[in-house]
């Protein structure tokens, strides 16, 4: 059983973490970030091509955690495979110690830095939940046996501040239909719309890890409420950054990421922090947070 | 119908060799209403490619009015009888219609060199005279029964069967602002027509083999055969 899947199973207020692999094979960097949350983080999730930018997979940043005794969480996506691919990579992944998948959908080739690939979509998140389940119980997709069983913690992502919010929640049972035994979610500034968000599901009985972008200046923040789906950083947040000088944003960040931890850790089983290569944070958010 | 759009003149100009004497085939149904290979477009192809020195022998857009270029037994009538002195003479044919038009000139020119003078960009519906839009992907399994009529196959950039990604921003596409998600449509008109429950409903994967390339059609009495790497389907269309 994967330490995350413990963690759950104890009740355990659980904190993970996130690093992104880079685009080459230096992982001196990426591994530095990594061993910041040792001892602050349950686990931690590898990022897979994040925004569709070519880089080294997140299954080989997966293997280098094991080997130094970290839990990774391997973030799959349905972009760049097909189930041939996804169910081989995830026996592989088993094979190399992996012991949580998180089944995702994948940024669109678009958005990233091979615009001309093959979006290939083979299978959709919830399908790639039911064939790493299946998988799980010792079959593939065409039905066939396995010869050994991997025994994944299986995870999914939602948007809790989607606008409507219905059809995540419609697709977010289906997920659980599927296999997730646990949700990340994208990120939360509004403790308030995540509450109602967590009111809504409460009877679905899954864990849920709210997500915990650090916030590093009013510009990012700005940038996320134009560009990115799901996130809305209030007004109120985004003056405070103005206010602060660029030497204190670190503290700063600290300070709000922890503030909101402190209000929303009731409603929920965790949080998942994505530190953006800040990971050097995340031992005084935990503290401020009060959750060590 | 079969969206095409010329490709430029520069590209179509750089595949004659010096001297080819070339005939140009319009299409007058699916190019016609794209303004890429109807009769205006072939005859001031025709034109533009003399003016710029390529040895144009003729031009034809094969009629009755309104007749798909790839309906092979009156485009090789039109081509042998019509202008056989000019197929005859021709070393090589330009098509401006669609991919499956190109080929049908082939045939009906018992192997001739052709040319593509078109891109073929997708199958639409021509919603006016101006705007042909794609709703279906030809994908060989037809599922809009359980998403209000709309293809997520076709109107999720992703072709996500189970549900919208987490990209969507007012109800637009992560891939292009401008563009309405999916499964947004999907979703408000399954919500108007009470139907919502379907949506609850898990979509298996699709199966690619129905999707595999060439497949083919043959028509029987009362019957039609469909061949795709799944095999041979034979469905009875009458009783």
């Amino acid at each position: 059983m994967s330490r995350l899947q413990h963690a759950f199973e104890r009740g355990k207020f659980v904190v993970t973490g996130e690093i992104g692999p880079p685009k080459g094979v230096d992982l001196e960097h990426c591994l530095r970030d990594a061993e910041m949350l040792r001892d602050q983080v349950t686990a931690i999730n590898v990022t897979d091509l994040q925004s569709a930018v070519m880089r080294i997979g997140s299954m080989a940043v997966c293997a280098k955690l094991v080997e130094r005794g970290l839990e990774p969480i391997y973030q799959l996506t349905c972009r760049d495979r097909n189930r041939l691919a996804l169910q081989s990579d995830l026996l592989s992944a088993w094979a190399f110690g992996i012991r949580n998948a998180l089944c995702l959908t994948g940024d669109h080739p678009s958005l990233g830095d091979h615009v001309e690939a093959k979006p290939v979509y083979d299978l959709d998140s919830v399908q790639l939940l039911k064939a790493a389940d299946n998988l799980n119980q010792g079959h593939d997709m065409a039905e066939h046996d396995l010869d050994g069983k991997p025994n994944f913690f299986l995870g999914a992502v939602v948007t809790p501040a989607a606008e409507p919010i219905e059809p995540q929640l419609i697709k977010m049972e289906k997920k659980i239909q599927a296999g997730a035994r646990f949700f990340q979610t994208q990120a939360i500034y509004e403790p308030e719309k995540f509450e109602q968000f967590v009111n809504g599901v409460q009877e679905l009985e899954i864990p849920i890890l709210a997500g915990m972008v650090v916030l590093k200046s009013a510009g990012m923040a700005k940038f996320m409420n134009k560009n990115v789906a799901g996130i809305t950083v209030p007004d109120s947040l985004i003056k405070e950054m103005e206010e602060t000088k660029a030497e204190d944003r670190k503290k700063k960040a600290v300070e709000i990421t922890a503030r909101i931890i402190r209000n929303i850790k009731q409603l929920c089983q965790g949080v998942h922090i994505m530190p953006l290569g800040w990971d050097e944070l995340v031992p005084e958010i935990i503290k401020q947070a009060e959750l060590s | 119908m079969h969206a095409t759009i010329q490709k430029p003149i520069e590209e179509i100009d750089s595949y004659f060799r010096p001297g080819e004497k070339v005939f140009v085939v319009g299409c007058d149904n699916c190019a016609a209403k794209c303004h890429s290979g109807g009769i205006p477009e072939t005859q001031e192809m025709a034109a533009r490619l003399q003016k710029r020195g390529v040895k144009v022998i003729g031009w034809c857009v094969p009629q009755p009015a309104g007749t798909s270029l790839c309906k092979l037994s009156n485009t090789k009538r039109v081509l042998q009888e019509e202008y056989g002195g000019h197929v005859k003479q021709a070393d090589s044919f330009l098509v401006l219609a669609c991919g499956q038009g190109f080929h049908t000139v082939m045939d009906a020119t018992d192997g001739g060199v052709v040319h593509p003078g078109c891109d073929t960009v997708f199958g639409g519906e021509t919603v006016s005279d101006d705007f042909i839009t794609e709703y279906c992907s030809l994908c060989g399994e037809c599922i809009v029964e359980y998403t209000a009529g709309l293809c997520p196959v076709t109107l999720c950039a992703k072709s996500l069967l189970n549900g919208p990604c987490g990209g969507a921003k007012d109800g637009k596409c992560e891939v292009d602002r401008n563009r309405d998600c999916g499964w947004q449509l999907i979703y408000d008109r399954l919500k108007a027509i009470g139907r919502l429950q379907q949506m609850k409903q898990y979509m298996p994967p699709k199966k690619n083999s129905k999707w595999s390339r060439p497949r083919s059609l043959t028509l029987g009495d009362g019957e039609s055969t469909f061949r795709s790497l799944t095999g041979e389907h034979t469905v009875r269309n009458r009783d």
